[in-house]
C-alpha cells in the first residue's frame, strides 16, 4: 500500500499538470508542526483564508522560481510535500531521508538539498525523477542548509556536532568543517558573498564565518532587556537584500534582535511571542513575520518602526513563514 | 578504503529504503553512490587507529540489584531497569563527525566488576594500565566512598551516572567526582516547585520500609521546608494483606485521616505497594513520588529542546527501549568529555578537566544549558516531572527564580551545602 502510494506520488510529481497561474498573491503560509497543516493568511486583512492539510510535522518551506509551487518538508512522514500555490492543494510528494527539517532548492539543477534530522545526512533529491540521488553523511542532527549563488557549495549545520560543514554540491561530500558555538541552527549570508552568519542556539550567539577562509571571524551576543544570557536561544535569521540589517529571533527570550551588519551592533529588540524561531521578510522588506512556536501564533512586525503590528493565531507549534510575493 | 565502503553500503540501503520505487531507480541510486564513494575516497583521512584516542571507562557491577527487573506476582515485568550503557554509546555515536575535525577518536571501555568494593580497584587499574582518565561509574552509592579514597588527588574524573544519594554530594564531597544524575534533593525540589505552582501545598506522606524510602522522605522534608508547604500526616506503610495490620497495608485506611491533603506522596523504592495507591485513596487526590508524577532526569516523551532526536537515537540503539534518567546521565558524561576536547582543542586531561569543572556548559536537550556546580560538582540541570505518558512540567518551574542561575533553585545551592570544593 505504501509502495503504491509512493508510485502514485511520483507519478503526480513527474507528470503534474502545469500549475495554474496566480502570481504575487501576497498570501502568507505558516507551517505548523503539531497540527500538520499550513495556515494561509490574507496579506491585507490578516484573516486566515485557508487551512491546508499536509503530511505530518511540516517545517521548512520554499517556493520554486516562479512561485507556482511551494515545497514543504514534513519531518514525521519523511517527505517534502509539493503544493500548488494557485490551487492551494498538495499535488505531489518527494521522498527524503528520516525527518527532513530544512532544505535549499536549486531550480537550475532541479535539485533539493535537505537535512535529515534523524539520519545525520543531507539528501540530494532530483526533483523531476523524485529520487534521492545521493546522501551526504553529516554530523548528528543536521539542520540549516544554505546554498551558494552559483549552486556549487552548500553549508550545513550539525546541531549536536557544533559544526558547520562545507559541502561540494556536485561531488556530494563534505570538504571542510568549522567549529562554532553550541547547537548551530540556521544561516544567512551577506549579499557580497563574504560572510556567512549562523545562529548558535545554546551558546546564545550568532557566529560569523569568513566564507573565503572558512573560519570564524567574529560573533555577536544578545541581551534583551530583563533577560539573562541563558534565556537567549537564537534560531532564525533574516537579512535585508542590501546586506545592511539582520534580524535574529531569540527563541525563549521572546524577542527579535535588529543588528547593523556592518558594525555588528545590536540596534534594538522587538518583543514577540514565546519560542520565536522562523522569521521571514516580505519582498519589499517592509514587514517581518515571526513564528512563535509556543504561542501558536505569528507576530507581524513593521520593519521601519520596529514595532509589532498584530499577532495572528495559527496552528499548533508554528515553525516558519513563507510569503508569495 | 574499506571503512568508506562500509559507510556507503549503509547509505545505499538507506536510499533503497527511503525511496521504494522500482529496480531502475534503485540501480540509479546505487550508481550515484558508487561515484560518491570514489569522491569520498579521495578525501578520506588516515585510518582512525592512527589518531590519538580518548577512552572513557564505563564501570558497572554484575548483578546490580538496581538494574534487575521489577517483577510482580504472576511473572509480570513492571520495569525492565537496564544498565545505562547505551546512553554512553549514543554519546559516542554523536561524536563520530567530530573525530574528523578533532583528529581524535573516542572509545568506551566497559568494565564489569562483582561488587561495589571492586569499583575502586577497577578504576585505578584502568588508569594505571590503559591510561584512562575519564570514567562513568554505574554503581550503588556504597561504591563511592572507597573509590573517593583510592583516586584522591589523581588525574581521574569520575561521572556518577546512577547514584542520586545526597550524602555523596554533601558529606563525601570528592573533587574527582561529577554527579551527572540529579541528586535526590534536586528531584524533590523540582516536584515541590510544581506542587507549589498548582497550590497543592498540603501533603499526605506514605513511607515504605526501605532505607531508600526514608532517604526520599528526608529529602522531601527539606523541600517542604524550603518551599513552605506542609506535611499534614505521615504514615509508614507495610506491604501485605494481613488484616491485623490493615492500618498499615490498606491505602484507603492510610489515607483516611481527618485532615485533608492536596496530594499523596508515596516513597516506595520497591515499586510494589505504590501501584495500589492511585484510585484507592479515600479522597480523590493525585499521587506523586514513586508513581504517577515522578521527578526524573529524562523521559521518553519529552519533546522539547531537540529531545525527540535523542530519544530516537537511543531507541534505535537499544531496539526500542525507552531512554531514562541514568541513560541521560551516561550520555551527557560522554558529551562533556567530547565537548571538553572540542573546546580546549586539546587531548590534555588537565585542560579538559578544568573546562568541564569550570566554564564548560553543555547541551542536555532539556532547556537551560547544563554545567557543573563548583561547590559540590553536581551537574546543574532541569528535572522533568513525568507522568507515565507525558512530561507534565519541567523544573525549574516558571516563576522560581534565582539570582544567578534558575537551575540552582533545585538541590543544594552554594550556601546550603557543607561541601566546599570551590574553596
Amino acid at each position: 500500500m505504501r509502495h503504491l502510494f509512493f508510485v502514485l506520488a511520483v507519478a503526480a510529481a513527474v507528470f503534474a499538470p502545469a500549475p495554474s497561474d496566480a502570481k504575487n498573491t501576497g498570501l502568507i503560509f505558516v507551517s505548523n508542526e503539531k497540527t500538520n497543516n499550513l495556515i494561509v493568511i490574507d496579506p491585507k486583512t490578516y484573516q486566515v483564508v485557508k487551512d491546508i492539510k499536509v503530511s505530518r510535522r511540516p517545517r521548512d518551506m520554499h517556493f520554486n522560481a516562479d512561485h507556482s509551487l511551494l515545497y514543504v518538508a514534513c519531518g514525521d512522514d519523511d517527505v517534502i510535500d509539493v503544493l500548488d500555490v494557485a490551487k492551494l492543494e498538495v499535488v505531489g510528494k518527494l521522498a527524503t531521508g528520516p525527518s527532513p527539517e530544512t532544505f535549499a532548492l536549486d531550480g537550475k539543477r532541479r535539485r533539493i538539498y535537505v537535512s535529515n534530522e534523524e539520519g545525520s545526512s543531507l539528501s540530494v533529491i532530483d526533483i523531476d525523477q523524485n529520487i534521492i540521488v545521493h546522501e551526504v553523511p553529516t554530523g548528528a542532527e543536521p539542520e540549516g542548509v544554505f546554498i551558494s549563488d552559483d549552486g556549487k557549495t552548500l553549508y550545513v549545520t550539525s546541531e549536536v556536532g557544533d559544526l558547520v560543514h562545507m559541502v561540494d554540491a556536485e561531488g556530494g561530500h563534505v570538504t571542510q568543517d568549522v567549529v562554532v558555538g553550541t547547537r548551530p541552527r540556521r544561516f544567512a549570508a551577506t549579499p557580497d558573498g563574504k560572510e556567512l552568519w549562523v545562529t548558535t542556539e545554546l551558546s546564545g550567539e550568532v557566529y560569523i564565518i569568513d566564507r573565503a577562509k572558512f573560519a570564524v571571524m567574529g560573533k555577536i551576543e544578545f541581551r534583551p532587556p530583563g533577560m539573562r544570557k541563558t534565556d537567549v536561544t537564537p534560531v532564525g535569521l533574516a537579512m535585508t537584500k542590501d546586506g545592511k540589517t539582520a534580524y535574529v529571533t531569540l527563541g525563549h527570550a521572546a524577542h527579535v534582535a535588529v543588528v547593523d551588519v556592518a558594525t555588528r551592533n545590536v540596534e534594538g529588540y522587538i518583543l514577540v511571542g514565546k519560542r520565536s524561531w522562523g522569521i521571514t521578510l516580505s519582498r519589499d522588506e517592509s514587514k517581518l513575520f515571526v513564528a512563535n512556536g509556543f504561542g501558536d501564533d505569528i507576530t507581524i512586525i513593521d520593519a521601519k518602526t520596529r514595532k509589532a503590528i498584530i499577532s495572528v493565531p495559527v496552528g499548533r507549534i508554528p515553525w516558519g513563514v513563507a510569503i508569495d510575493d | 578504503m574499506t571503512s568508506w565502503w562500509r559507510i556507503q553500503v549503509r547509505s545505499a540501503r538507506g536510499i533503497v529504503r527511503s525511496s521504494p520505487l522500482d529496480l531502475s531507480t534503485t540501480l540509479n541510486a546505487i550508481v550515484c553512490v558508487c561515484s560518491a564513494t570514489m569522491a569520498m575516497a579521495q578525501n578520506s583521512q588516515p585510518a582512525p587507529s592512527q589518531q590519538p584516542r580518548i577512552t572513557i571507562g564505563y564501570v558497572e557491577m554484575a548483578g546490580d540489584p538496581r538494574h534487575e527487573p521489577i517483577t510482580a506476582y504472576g511473572r509480570l515485568v513492571l520495569k525492565n531497569r537496564e544498565h545505562p550503557f547505551p546512553g554512553a554509546q549514543i554519546g559516542l555515536d554523536e561524536a563520530q563527525a567530530l573525530t574528523r575535525v578533532l583528529k581524535t577518536d573516542f572509545a568506551l571501555e566497559r568494565i564489569t566488576v562483582k561488587s561495589p568494593a571492586e569499583v575502586a580497584g577497577a578504576v585505578v587499574r584502568a588508569r594505571d594500565t590503559n591510561g584512562v582518565h575519564f570514567f562513568i561509574v554505574d554503581a550503588p552509592a556504597e561504591a563511592f566512598k572507597p573509590l573517593a579514597g583510592a583516586i584522591k588527588g589523581r588525574d581521574i574524573l569520575v561521572f556518577n551516572a546512577t547514584a542520586a544519594d545526597d550524602g555523596l554530594r554533601r558529606d563525601l564531597c570528592a573533587a574527582e567526582f561529577v554527579h551527572a544524575l540529579p541528586s535526590l534533593a534536586m528531584n524533590m525540589d523540582g516536584l515541590m516547585q510544581y506542587l507549589v505552582s498548582r497550590k497543592w501545598s498540603n501533603l499526605l506522606v506514605l513511607e515504605g520500609p526501605a532505607t531508600a524510602d526514608a532517604a526520599m522522605v528526608k529529602a522531601l522534608e527539606s523541600s517542604v521546608k524550603k518551599f513552605g508547604t506542609r506535611i499534614v500526616a505521615r504514615q509508614q506503610f507495610k506491604p501485605g494483606t494481613d488484616p491485623r495490620e490493615r492500618e498499615k497495608n490498606d491505602p484507603a485506611l492510610l489515607s483516611a485521616g481527618s485532615r485533608d491533603y492536596d496530594v499523596v506522596f508515596v516513597a516506595d523504592s520497591a515499586f510494589d505497594f505504590v501501584r495500589q495507591v492511585p484510585y484507592h485513596t479515600v479522597r480523590a487526590r493525585p499521587v506523586v513520588g514513586s508513581i504517577d508524577l515522578e521527578p526524573v532526569a529524562w523521559h521518553w516523551t519529552w519533546d522539547h529542546n531537540g529531545a525527540p532526536q535523542v530519544n530516537t537515537r537511543f531507541e534505535k540503539r537499544t531496539g526500542g527501549r525507552h531512554m531514562e534518567g541514568p541513560d541521560w546521565a551516561a550520555w551527557i558524561a560522554v558529551k562533556m568529555v567530547v565537548q571538553a576536547t572540542l573546546r580546549t582543542r586539546s587531548a590534555d586531561f588537565e585542560a579538559q578537566r578544568k573546562f568541564i569543572l569550570g566554564e564548560g556548559s553543555f547541551d542536555g536537550n532539556k532547556g537551560l544549558a547544563v554545567s557543573v556546580r563548583p561547590w559540590d560538582h553536581q551537574l546543574r540541570q532541569a528535572v522533568l516531572l513525568a507522568a507515565p505518558y507525558a512530561v507534565v512540567a519541567s523544573a525549574p518551574v516558571e516563576g522560581f527564580l534565582h539570582k544567578t542561575n534558575d537551575l540552582d533553585t533545585l538541590g543544594d545551592d552554594q550556601p546550603e551545602t557543607p561541601c566546599r570544593l570551590d574553596k
